[in-house]
């Protein structure tokens, strides 16, 4: 007698023998199992790892923006257009020598004149000083005081002459600016700091109105992930059950179904998303609802096709000839057989919805303006593509980002899902 | 029909199934335009007029080539598909008589065993949940005693130990294994009736042996009767006990299955008998084939649909067809000149 | 009768690995052995025993993840295994030609018949004049039992046992010396399979073409090879002519296996032989001799040392250790009565 095998007593007995190797398989733990999981599947064993981890990070990101993001996505916290990682620099301002002006106060007025370079953060930092003057003096019960006339020059030389002729009451720009033309204008002096210079930046710099790109992102993941998951699981309540039983069924139903879906799903998405959403209005129900529709007609055929197939099989016959219902037969033996490749597709939805919703957000369909949303900020970013290039970049890498993970994740799961590959 | 019309009310008590000029027509898909233009519909003739008995404990063979119509009968004959024409009868009950609730739960008494042991078995569900479905479905009220049932049922069938296969996938067993839980799935409601289509055919050379020994042991100990379907007369031997030759949905000769192997009566058969290899080097066919091959089913020959290819044809083979006759004792020939080789 | 000791094909050592998610499989492990020319040589065994791989091997078919990992394979005295692309597209088709199990899929389906056959003989004999490449195709048909008129047809238009005869066909018309006939009749009926056999063994005999027949129907090897070779589970068990092999099996599989194939004549084989156990799973042989976990007469050695394909006597190659000496081994050896 071997070692290795086991036997039955009597060899001519009708028992099947199992090998050792397979009642081991057995008693081997889950863990172990997991571990064992690489071996068998394969050389992409990575690929479902990456991908599940990326996917578990956006998620977690997704559920409690406010543990990651450091400001609130709408509020102004900084200077607009930061770059990333640039400390908003110090803003001062430059006056005549010996006029005596030490502070805004003084020159702010209405009839008086202030300059700084075009496109410059000076003004910003113009705007937020005279803002806060004017809150002051509102409080005060004195009303808006303060409202100068602003001029923009080309450089920093042509603005300090301006000063030193008079032409404008006040220059306002930061050190970096003033390097070097302030040595050869000996009429001006610093009078003061407009603004100090803050120790770090923004790690993906500020918008145009100053929210820090950062927190807009976290939270846009929010957004994103809601109307990506709602709009698939409404997808998936509608166009599954209705391919199943369309299938099933089959005849005058089947066709009508059929016809109505395949109508449906020519009509080329990002247009058909729009016409609902302009039909149903704004806000976050409407777009989900309008990105769901999409998507029935995909999931009604894919699982339409599936049903009609496994219909054939013939386990769905022995099924039919051991006696079972036909509910029975829709439920244990077809469903089963048709819920990988929903999975599969439910991950192409979601990464799709997410694209579209940025898409209809960037086109100014469906969300609020201010929402902190993908598709918001790359429409609001692309004026500023060249000078400020962090305002499309970030929301963008995110988007593909999660398209990627989930994406990549269809495709692991359409590996793990199919009990044909023997093991 | 009317119910006192159906043959099965005189159904011999020794004959589990009755099987009474049963005939299958299937209608051809044709485009629309043939439709149109060619104003009939056509049909494949996959039974013509089959009438055959098989006994209560008995293994009856129905053995034929592709297009002779086997898989069809075994089909009709346990009511997964209605009659064009002729009539089945189970243990005296007239199929025709039945509503498709009746049916479902008759089906209980009648158990298939198919061919492909892997395509036949759900992927999805667990190799326990596969072979105790019968019971969930016909004795939904006991299902404490399901899975004692199950076992015991296993343990028959050589699945030992049988907690092993439980929770188990048809894809993480061997093809041996996978059949024998295809055969417990079929035993567990107590059957009557087991079709049993090409059971063997896709199991390894060395592992029929096994499976056929099972068949024939559980047939004794359960009490069961074989609608066995079979290409392989060879293997036809060790398990049936009569046997019918089809041809081209026809019967051409039935009787036990020593007397059709020893005395063939039909040139069908004498063909189909010799074509059989033999594991014999020293005796090697001699014997011509008939020539041409099988015509389509669609158009069959007239006649008897044997004579473009019979040795012994003569004149009245192709307007008149052979009718089923008795020549020995319960030996059938369906041939117009089978005197000559009695 | 062509000279049956003129050797055709030598197998030396051929070893095929297939590289799967659960480690590799040496489907064929180290197996040797000849065709002659003029043979009929039958390849038997079971699902997993690597017969149909060992065909598609002798064509340098064998696509990834799989690979002829070793061995050699000496056609006419030189080793194709040494081929390059040019010369292994000339030797297939023209030296050597495969038959498949099921011809709809190996025929073009748009293709004719006639087209089928000019294609295989203007790709290899380019320089061939189209008159008498007609004349050669429409003799040829004829030759193969097919009337002239479905020279025209598809291959949906024809029966299965017609289709193989195409591609029996496609073998002979550039005159092939070695036909490989991979499960060539397993789909067809057993009458249309029997006028199949009847046809190669006439064609065998006019030309003198050697068949290697890979099939698991042992009885169908009986009625046409000349020599028999047993595979199991990677490996040759047992080689020698076909009647010295059914009247005396040596290896216990091939007697088992024997054993167990049904006959339909009555008087034969009143019971069948149940092998217990079945073959194994590849990725999980059994170490040493395959066959001992099934072996009535295994002995200890056998599962600690692998035995040799030996010649145990004249044309009588067996691999077994009942057979051979080894200084490990207990009980003494057979000796093979001639």
């Amino acid at each position: 007698m071997t070692e290795e095998h086991q036997r039955t007593e009597n060899p001519a007995s009708s028992s099947v023998e199992i090998p050792k190797w397979q009642l081991d398989l057995d008693r081997v733990g889950f863990t172990r199992k997991i571990f064992m999981a690489r071996k068998w599947y394969g050389g992409d064993w990575w690929f479902v790892v990456v991908s599940a981890f990326l996917l578990l990070f956006i998620i977690i990101v997704g559920v409690f923006p406010q543990w990651f993001a450091p400001y609130d996505p709408r509020a102004e916290v900084g200077p607009s257009l930061l770059a990333p990682g640039e400390p908003p620099s110090a803003y001062v301002l430059v006056v005549q020598t010996d006029s005596g002006v030490t502070t805004m106060e003084e020159i702010g007025g209405k009839d008086n004149n202030i300059g700084f370079i075009i496109g410059s953060p000076a003004s910003q930092a113009l705007r937020e000083k005279i803002v806060a003057l004017n809150a002051e003096s509102q409080a005060a019960g004195e009303g808006i005081q303060y409202q100068p006339r602003p001029h923009r020059y080309e450089t920093a030389e042509l603005g300090l002459i301006a000063v030193e002729t008079g032409e404008i009451d006040g220059f306002i720009a930061s050190p970096e600016e003033l390097e070097g033309a302030i040595d050869n204008i000996p009429g001006v002096e610093v009078a003061g700091t407009l603004r100090v210079e803050a120790d770090e930046g923004f790690v993906m710099g500020t918008n145009q109105i100053g929210q820090d790109v950062l927190s807009r992102t976290i939270w846009g993941t929010r957004i994103a992930l809601i109307v990506g998951l709602s709009s698939a699981v409404v997808s998936i309540l509608f166009g599954v059950p209705l391919g199943l039983i369309s299938a099933y069924v089959g005849g005058t139903l089947d066709r009508g179904l059929t016809l109505v879906m395949d109508s449906l799903y020519s009509f080329p998405g990002l247009i058909l998303a729009i016409s609902i959403a302009a039909v149903l209005g704004a806000g976050i129900g409407n777009v989900i609802v309008a990105i769901a529709v999409l998507y029935i007609p995909t999931y009604f055929r894919i699982v339409r096709g599936q049903v009609l197939s496994v219909k054939q099989e013939l386990y769905v016959e022995a099924a039919r000839s051991l006696g079972a219902k036909s509910h029975t037969i829709l439920i244990r033996y077809i469903f089963p057989n048709v819920i990988p490749s929903i999975v599969i597709i439910f991950s192409v939805n979601v990464a799709d919805a997410i694209l579209t919703e940025a898409g209809l957000s960037f086109l100014g369909f469906g969300l609020p303006p201010d929402t902190p949303d993908w598709g918001i900020d790359l429409a609001r970013g692309q004026d500023y593509v060249r000078r400020a290039w962090w305002l499309i970049f970030f929301p963008g890498l995110m988007v593909s980002l999660v398209t990627l993970s989930f994406s990549m994740l269809g495709e692991s799961l359409s590996e793990i899902l199919n009990p044909r590959l023997s093991e | 029909m009317n119910k006192e019309d159906s043959p099965c009310l005189q159904a011999d008590w020794e004959n589990l199934v009755e099987v009474h000029n049963l005939t299958k027509w299937f209608p051809v898909q044709k485009g629309f335009l043939d439709t149109f233009l060619a104003g009939e519909k056509d049909y494949v003739r996959a039974v013509d007029g089959v009438t055959f008995n098989i006994r209560r404990g008995e293994v009856f063979g129905l053995a034929g080539e592709s297009g002779s119509g086997k898989t069809t009968i075994g089909r009709l004959a346990i009511g997964l598909e209605k009659p064009t024409e002729g009539t089945v009868c189970f243990d005296g009950t007239d199929l025709s008589w039945l509503d498709n609730e009746e049916l479902r739960m008759l089906r209980r008494r009648m158990q298939v065993i198919f061919q492909d042991p892997m395509a036949s078995l759900n992927p999805r569900m667990t190799l326990g949940d596969s072979i105790s479905h019968g019971l969930k479905i016909h004795y939904p009220d006991k299902s404490s005693a399901h899975r004692e049932i199950m076992l015991d049922i296993m343990e028959k069938v050589g699945l030992t130990p049988p907690h092993f296969y439980l929770s188990k996938f048809p894809h993480q067993i061997s093809g041996g294994q996978r059949q024998r839980v295809v055969i417990a799935r079929a035993l567990i409601t107590n059957p009557d009736l087991i079709l049993a289509d090409e059971p063997i055919a896709m199991a390894d050379v060395s592992v029929r042996a096994l499976l056929l020994d099972l068949m024939v042991r559980l047939k004794k100990e359960l009490n069961l009767t074989y609608l066995f379907i079979t290409h392989d007369l060879a293997t036809a031997k060790y398990i049936c006990d009569r046997i019918g030759i089809l041809y081209l949905g026809k019967l051409a000769e039935v009787s036990e299955l020593r007397e059709v192997y020893a005395h063939p009566l039909h040139p069908y058969t004498q063909a189909l008998l010799a074509a059989v290899p033999v594991p014999r080097p020293l005796e090697r066919r001699t014997q011509p084939m008939p020539k041409g091959e099988i015509p389509n089913p669609i158009n069959p020959p007239s006649g008897c649909r044997f004579h473009p290819r019979c040795p012994i044809a003569q004149d009245i083979c192709s307007q008149e067809e052979p009718q089923l006759r008795e020549l020995r004792s319960s030996h059938k020939v369906a041939c117009h000149f089978a005197e000559q080789f009695l | 009768m062509s000279d049956q000791n003129d050797v055709l094909i030598q197998i030396r050592n051929l070893s095929v690995t297939y590289q799967t998610r659960m480690g590799s499989v040496s489907a064929v492990d180290d197996v040797s052995f000849d065709i002659k020319r003029g043979e009929i040589l039958g390849l038997v065994g079971e699902s997993g025993c690597g017969k149909s791989t060992m065909g598609k091997a002798l064509m340098r078919m064998i696509a990834s993840p799989g690979e002829i990992s070793g061995g050699q394979i000496i056609f006419d005295g030189e080793d194709i295994m040494n081929y390059d692309d040019k010369k292994m597209r000339d030797f297939r088709g023209r030296r050597v030609s495969m038959i498949f199990q099921d011809p709809m899929t190996s025929l073009n389906p748009v293709q004719r018949v006639d087209e089928h056959l000019t294609e295989a003989i203007e790709v290899h004999e380019p320089k061939t004049k189209k008159e008498s490449i007609t004349e050669r195709i429409t003799t040829l048909v004829e030759r193969l039992g097919i009337q002239r008129q479905r020279m025209t047809d598809y291959p949906h238009q024809l029966s299965g046992g017609m289709r193989q005869r195409i591609m029996i066909g496609l073998g002979l018309v550039l005159n092939a010396e070695l036909i490989i006939a991979d499960e060539a009749t397993t789909s067809l009926d057993v009458i249309v399979e029997a006028k199949l056999v009847d046809q190669l063994r006439e064609i065998q005999d006019e030309f003198g073409l050697s068949i290697f027949m890979i099939t698991h129907n042992i009885a169908l090897v009986a009625e046409v090879a000349d020599r028999i070779a047993v595979m199991y589970a990677g490996r040759m068990a047992e080689i020698g002519p076909i009647q010295d092999v059914f009247d005396n099996p040596l290896h216990p599989y091939t007697q088992g296996l024997l054993r167990s194939v049904p006959s339909i004549q009555l008087d034969d084989q009143e019971e069948l032989y149940k092998m217990p156990g079945e073959p194994p799973n590849l990725t999980h042989p059994p170490s040493a001799c395959r066959f001992h976990p099934r072996c009535p007469v295994a002995m200890p050695i056998c599962s600690r040392i692998q035995p040799t394909l030996e010649e145990t006597q004249p044309m009588r190659l067996v691999n077994c250790w009942l057979y051979q000496d080894h200084p490990e081994k207990e009980t003494p050896t057979n000796q093979v009565m001639v």
